[in-house]
C-alpha cells in the first residue's frame, strides 16, 4: 500500500503546489494510519509465529543403542502387548492415546544402529519428549558405547535452536526384570543407580578427553557435525553430573516388559513395568 | 532341519517366529540371534544383495516384501545343504501376503503415523491381536515346510540312487547295533539329529541290500499304478514314490512344534519301499489309494510347485482359504492391464519392478564406477538399493530415478557412517587412564600403519603423530620397515622436524622429547623391534607408540606371515589400513587380503583371538578431485571406519571424512 500512496502523494505535489500541504497532511496522515496498522499486524503475526515454533513439539523420541528395548516399549505402548523384536532397520512412527486423558501422542522409535542412528536429528523438531533407552542388564560391560550414544544426544539437545521449547529429557533404565532386587533397593532403584553411575562415568571420561584436545578439522570447511561434541557443560565443580547437567532436567525411571504378554486391564496398571514412564508421559 | 524362521517388519517388530531346536530358541531373543546378527552385519551395511549370510554356524536367508516392509528370514544350520530354502521363502512370501494384506496393511500404516490426529480412530478399530490373527498360519507353515522338505528328499535320494556307492562293511561299521529300533523320544536338538542319522545311514543299508532287486520293485510298483504310462526303468520310480510319499504326509496332518520322533519318521521312510518281503502288502495297498486320488494330473510330470501342492494337502478349511487368497491373488495380477498401469502412472501409486529399474540400475552402476567405485562394489550396492526398491510405491512426481537416487543416498550414507567410535583420542586416554593406577607402569597405546608399497604410510604416520603430540601426549615412532633403504632415515627427518615444530598446549618448553624415533637399522625381525619398541616406551613413560610398517604387495605371502607375526606378538591397539584415493578395482583386493591374512595369521598363532584391521586411512584425497569411489570401496569391504584423510604434503593435513561430502561427490554429475 504504502509505494501507491507516495506515488499519488508525488503526482499531486509537483504540478500543484497548492494542494501540497493538504496532501502532505493527508499523507502523513495515513501514513502514521497505515504504520500503526502494519505494526500491529506485525506484532500480531509475529507472536503468532513464535507461539507456533515455541509451542512444544508432539512426538516422544525413543533413541539409544541397539538392543535397548525401544522396539519393545513402543509395541507395548501402541499395540498392547509386547511383541517380540529383532533389531530395526528402519524408524517406526505411531500414535498412542493415553487412557486417562484424551491426548495422544506420536512415538518415534529410532533405531539404535551406530550406522543410522543419527537418523533422530531429523525428528528432533518436532520432540516434546525424548526419552534414551538403555538396556540396564548390559550397561555395565556397554558403558563406552552407550555413553558414545548418549553423548551425541546431549549434544543435539544442548545445541536446539532457542525458538524451540526444550523437550523433556529422560533416561529410561530398561530391562530392570533382570536385575535382582536387593533388600534395600528395588530392581528398578538398582537399574536407575547402576545406569546413572555407569554413564556419569563414562561422560565424564568423554568430557576430559575433549577438554584441551585439538580436533582434526573435518573435511570440507567448517560444520560441527561430528567432529566436536559438546554438550557435556555441568554447572558444578566441572565433573559430570547429570543433576548438574546444563541442558535442563534429566529424569531417571526404570522399566521393564515381558516379552509375549498383554499387557494387563486398566485397572491394574500398576502392575505393568511401564507404569513410572507412562505416568512422565501424562505430565508432559 | 530348519533352526529359525521368522517374519517381521522392517521396524524390528517380529509378526511371527518359530524355533525349531532348543538352542535356536534360546539365542532368538538374545542380540546375537541369527537374525538380529543378519539384520546388523548385512542388511544395514547394505550388504543385502548377497543372498546369504553366515554367521556362528548358521546360514541365514532372507527375502523382502517392501511394500509391507516385510521380511522373511530362514536360519539354518550352515552344514546342511538345504536347497528347498529360496522356494520356502518364496512361498511363504506369497501365501502370507496374500492371506494378511489387509491387517498387514494397516499395521505398517500404524508404524508410519505423521501426525497425531486421526490414528487414534485407527488405532481403536483395529484390535492388536496378533495371536490370533496368526492363528492359522501355523498350519500353514508347516504344511509348505513338509511338502518342501519332502521333495527335497525325494530330490535327493534320486540323486544318491545314482551316485554313490558306499561299501556296505563301511556302513556297517558307522552303524549302532540297535539302530532299528531306536527309542522314540520327544523333541531335542540332538535326538533329532541321532535319529536323522540313524534313518539315513538306514535308508543306505535298505537300498544297498536291495540293490540286487530294483526293477522288481519298480515293476511291482508299475502294476499297481496301472493308470499311468510310466517306463519301467528305475528313473520312473521318482513320481511314484512321491505319490507314495504324499499319502502318508497327508495322512500325518497333526504335525506340531514338535521335532518328529522315529514312528512318524517310521511312516516317512519310503526307503522301505526297496524292502522286499515283509513291506509288501503295505506297500501295494499304499499305492493303490493313491491312484484313487482327485489330485493326479497335477503330479504327473513329477514335479512340484509349491502352490499346487499346496492346493491338495492342506486340510478343509485352511485349503479353501488358500485357493481363495490365490485365485485373488491370480485374478488380480491378471486384470492389471494397460487401462491399470495407465492409471497407476497418472495416481501416482505405481509400484516400481524389477524390470523398471533396470535400466536405471545399470546407469547407475557406471555412474559409480566413473567415482572411481570398484565395480565388485558398485554392483553389489546398487543390486542392494534395487532389492530395496522393488515392489515400492513411487511418488506422481518422482521419476524412478530420481527414487533409486535418493535410496542409493541413504544407502552410501548408511555404508560410510562409522559404526564405532571413531574418536582416537578418546580411547588413547581411556587406556591410558585405565592402567595408570593398578600398576605403576603403564601400557602405551600403540598403533601399526600397514598397507601396500608407496601410498604413504610414514608420511601419514608423521602427521598423524603432530596431531597426538599437539594433543599433548608423548610418541615414540617405531621403525619397522627395515627393508627399504632410506626407511628409517626418512622417520628420522619427521621426528626431528616434529621435535621441533611440535609445540603443545603446555607450551615449547615441555615439547623436548615429545617425540622419539625408536630405531635398530635394515635386515631385521620387524616383529621384534615393535616389541622393544613398546617395551621402551613404557620404560620411559610414552603415551603412544607409532608402528610404521614396509610396505608388501597383499600377494606376498611369506611377507604377510610376517606383518601377521608383528600383529599377533604385540597386539597393537589399532591397526590402520593406509590406502591411497587413486586406488580403483584394487581396493576391495588389497582390503580384503590384508584382512585375511591378518585374521588368518592371528588366530593360527595360538592367541585365539583374530585380529582385522581396525579403520583405515585414505591417502592422496586431493589428487582424485570428487572420484572418491575408493572410500566407499573401502568402508564396504572391510566395514571399518576411515578414521583419517590425508590430503596434502604438510603435516596439518590430515582430514577426519565427512559423510555427507563424500555420499554428495559420489552422486554429483
Amino acid at each position: 500500500m504504502d509505494p501507491i500512496i507516495t506515488e499519488e502523494a508525488v503526482n499531486h505535489n509537483v504540478p500543484t503546489p497548492e494542494i501540497l500541504s493538504q496532501a502532505k497532511v493527508i499523507s502523513s496522515q495515513t501514513l502514521l494510519l497505515v504504520s500503526l496498522l502494519l505494526a500491529v499486524l506485525l506484532a500480531v503475526g509475529f507472536f503468532a509465529v513464535r507461539k507456533r515454533s515455541q509451542s512444544k513439539g508432539s512426538s516422544l523420541l525413543l533413541v539409544g543403542p541397539s538392543g535397548g528395548g525401544k522396539t519393545a516399549i513402543l509395541s507395548t505402548l501402541v499395540y498392547k502387548r509386547t511383541l517380540r523384536t529383532h533389531s530395526s532397520m528402519q524408524t517406526n512412527m505411531a500414535s498412542i492415546a493415553l487412557p486417562p486423558s484424551t491426548k495422544s501422542l506420536r512415538i518415534v522409535d529410532v533405531p539404535g544402529h551406530p550406522r543410522i542412528f543419527d537418523q533422530f536429528r531429523e525428528y528432533m523438531p518436532d520432540a516434546k519428549a525424548v526419552a534414551f533407552v538403555v538396556d540396564a542388564s548390559t550397561i555395565s560391560r556397554n558403558g563406552a558405547v552407550v555413553a558414545e550414544h548418549l553423548h551425541r544426544v546431549l549434544h543435539v539437545l544442548i545445541s536446539l535452536p532457542p525458538s524451540q521449547s526444550p523437550p523433556a529429557f529422560a533416561i529410561v533404565a530398561h530391562k530392570c526384570d533382570a536385575l535382582k532386587a536387593s533388600a534395600s533397593a528395588t530392581a528398578e532403584q538398582l537399574a536407575i543407580n547402576r545406569v546413572r553411575t555407569v554413564l556419569e562415568r563414562e561422560l565424564d571420561k568423554r568430557r576430559t578427553s575433549h577438554a584441551g584436545g585439538v580436533g582434526v578439522e573435518s573435511l570440507g570447511g567448517e560444520g560441527d557435525e561430528g567432529t566436536d561434541l559438546g554438550g557435556l557443560e555441568c554447572t558444578g565443580n566441572g565433573e559430570f553430573r547429570f543433576a548438574e547437567w546444563e541442558g535442563g532436567e534429566v529424569s531417571f525411571f526404570g522399566t521393564s516388559v515381558a516379552v509375549g504378554k498383554a499387557v494387563p486391564a486398566e485397572d491394574e496398571k500398576g502392575k505393568d513395568g511401564l507404569a513410572p514412564f507412562r505416568e512422565w508421559l501424562l505430565e508432559l | 532341519m530348519l533352526d529359525h524362521c521368522s517374519i517381521s517388519h522392517r521396524g524390528g517388530i517380529v509378526l511371527w517366529s518359530r524355533s525349531f531346536t532348543p538352542a535356536a530358541e534360546q539365542t532368538a531373543s538374545s542380540s546375537s540371534s541369527p537374525v538380529n546378527s543378519l539384520i546388523r552385519d548385512a542388511l544395514i551395511e547394505g550388504r543385502n544383495a548377497e543372498n546369504k549370510y553366515e554367521k556362528d554356524g548358521y546360514a541365514v536367508k532372507w527375502t523382502f516384501v517392501n511394500n509391507l516392509e516385510l521380511i522373511f528370514v530362514v536360519a539354518y544350520q550352515r552344514i546342511l545343504q538345504l536347497t528347498y530354502v529360496d522356494e520356502l521363502l518364496e512361498a511363504l512370501k506369497a501365501l502370507f501376503v496374500q492371506l494378511f494384506q489387509p491387517f498387514l496393511s494397516t499395521f505398517v500404516a500404524s508404524l508410519h503415523v505423521s501426525s497425531t490426529g486421526k490414528v487414534a480412530a485407527v488405532n481403536t478399530a483395529t484390535t492388536w491381536d496378533f495371536t490370533k490373527i496368526f492363528e492359522k498360519w501355523d498350519r500353514l507353515f508347516d504344511d509348505v515346510l513338509r511338502g518342501l522338505e519332502n521333495k527335497a528328499a525325494q530330490e535327493r535320494k534320486s540323486r544318491l540312487k545314482h551316485t554313490s556307492i558306499h561299501p556296505e562293511t563301511a556302513i556297517d561299521t558307522i552303524l549302532p547295533s540297535d539302530a532299528d529300533d531306536v527309542v522314540p523320544s520327544d523333541s531335542g536338538a540332538t535326538t533329532v539329529d541321532e535319529e536323522q542319522i540313524a534313518r539315513n545311514v538306514q535308508a543306505l543299508k535298505n537300498r544297498l541290500k536291495a540293490r540286487g532287486r530294483p526293477i522288481a520293485g519298480g515293476r511291482r510298483r508299475l502294476e499297481a499304478g496301472s493308470g499311468r504310462d510310466s517306463l519301467p526303468t528305475s528313473d520312473s520310480d521318482t513320481p511314484t514314490k512321491q505319490k507314495s510319499k504324499k499319502s502318508k504326509t497327508k495322512a500325518q496332518r497333526k504335525w506340531g512344534d514338535e521335532a518328529p520322533t522315529e514312528s512318524d519318521m517310521a511312516s516317512l521312510d519310503f526307503s522301505y519301499v526297496d524292502v522286499p518281503s515283509p513291506n509288501t502288502p503295505a506297500k501295494v495297498a499304499d499305492v493303490t489309494a493313491l491312484v484313487d486320488q482327485s489330485s493326479l494330473g497335477i503330479v504327473k510330470d513329477g514335479i512340484y510347485e509349491v502352490k499346487d501342492w499346496e492346493f491338495a494337502s492342506t486340510s478343509e478349511s485352511s485349503s479353501s482359504v488358500l485357493t481363495q487368497a490365490l485365485h485373488k491373488g491370480k485374478e488380480e495380477k491378471s486384470s492389471a492391464g494397460l487401462l491399470s498401469n495407465v492409471f497407476a502412472r497418472l495416481t501416482g501409486s505405481k509400484v516400481l519392478t524389477q524390470d523398471d529399474l533396470k535400466p536405471v540400475l545399470e546407469g547407475m552402476k557406471q555412474h559409480l564406477m566413473k567415482k572411481n567405485v570398484a565395480k565388485e562394489i558398485a554392483d553389489k550396492v546398487c543390486e542392494g538399493v534395487s532389492e530395496s526398491l522393488v515392489g515400492k510405491k513411487v511418488g506422481s512426481f518422482q521419476s524412478t530415478s530420481s527414487a533409486f537416487r535418493q535410496a542409493l543416498s541413504s544407502s552410501l550414507t548408511q555404508i560410510l557412517t562409522p559404526k564405532t567410535s571413531t574418536d582416537l583420542l578418546l580411547s588413547i586416554r581411556t587406556k591410558l587412564s585405565s592402567h595408570f593406577p593398578s600398576s605403576q607402569q603403564r601400557e602405551p597405546y600403540s598403533i601399526t600403519f600397514v598397507g601396500v608399497n608407496g601410498v604413504g604410510k610414514s608420511t601419514n604416520l608423521s602427521k598423524v603423530c603432530f596431531w597426538l603430540v599437539q594433543n599433548g601426549l608423548r610418541v615414540l615412532i617405531a621403525a619397522c620397515d627395515t627393508f627399504r633403504s632410506g626407511a628409517v632415515e626418512q622417520l628420522r627427518v619427521h621426528v626431528r622436524n616434529l621435535s621441533m615444530l611440535g609445540v603443545g598446549p603446555n607450551g615449547a618448553t615441555d615439547s623436548k622429547g615429545r617425540v622419539e624415533l625408536y630405531e635398530k637399522g635394515y635386515g631385521k625381525d620387524a616383529a621384534g623391534i615393535a616389541k622393544e619398541a613398546i617395551s621402551f616406551a613404557r620404560d620411559n613413560d610414552f603415551d603412544v607408540v607409532l608402528i610404521d610398517t614396509a610396505g608388501r604387495m597383499q600377494d606376498n605371502e611369506p611377507l604377510m606371515r610376517a606383518l601377521a607375526k608383528l600383529v599377533s606378538t604385540n597386539n597393537p591397539d589399532k591397526i590402520l589400513f593406509v590406502g591411497e584415493a587413486l586406488v580403483g578395482n584394487e581396493a576391495v583386493d588389497q582390503l580384503k587380503k590384508f584382512d585375511r591374512a591378518l585374521r588368518d595369521f592371528s588366530s593360527a598363532s595360538g592367541t585365539g583371538k583374530e585380529r582385522g584391521i581396525d579403520g583405515m586411512i585414505v591417502t592422496k584425497w586431493d589428487t582424485v578431485d570428487d572420484k572418491v569411489g575408493a572410500a566407499l570401496s573401502m568402508t564396504y569391504v572391510t566395514g571399518q571406519p576411515i578414521v583419517f584423510v590425508g590430503c596434502g604434503q604438510t603435516y596439518t593435513d590430515l582430514r577426519q571424512l565427512r559423510v555427507s561430502n563424500v555420499v554428495q561427490a559420489i552422486l554429483s554429475d
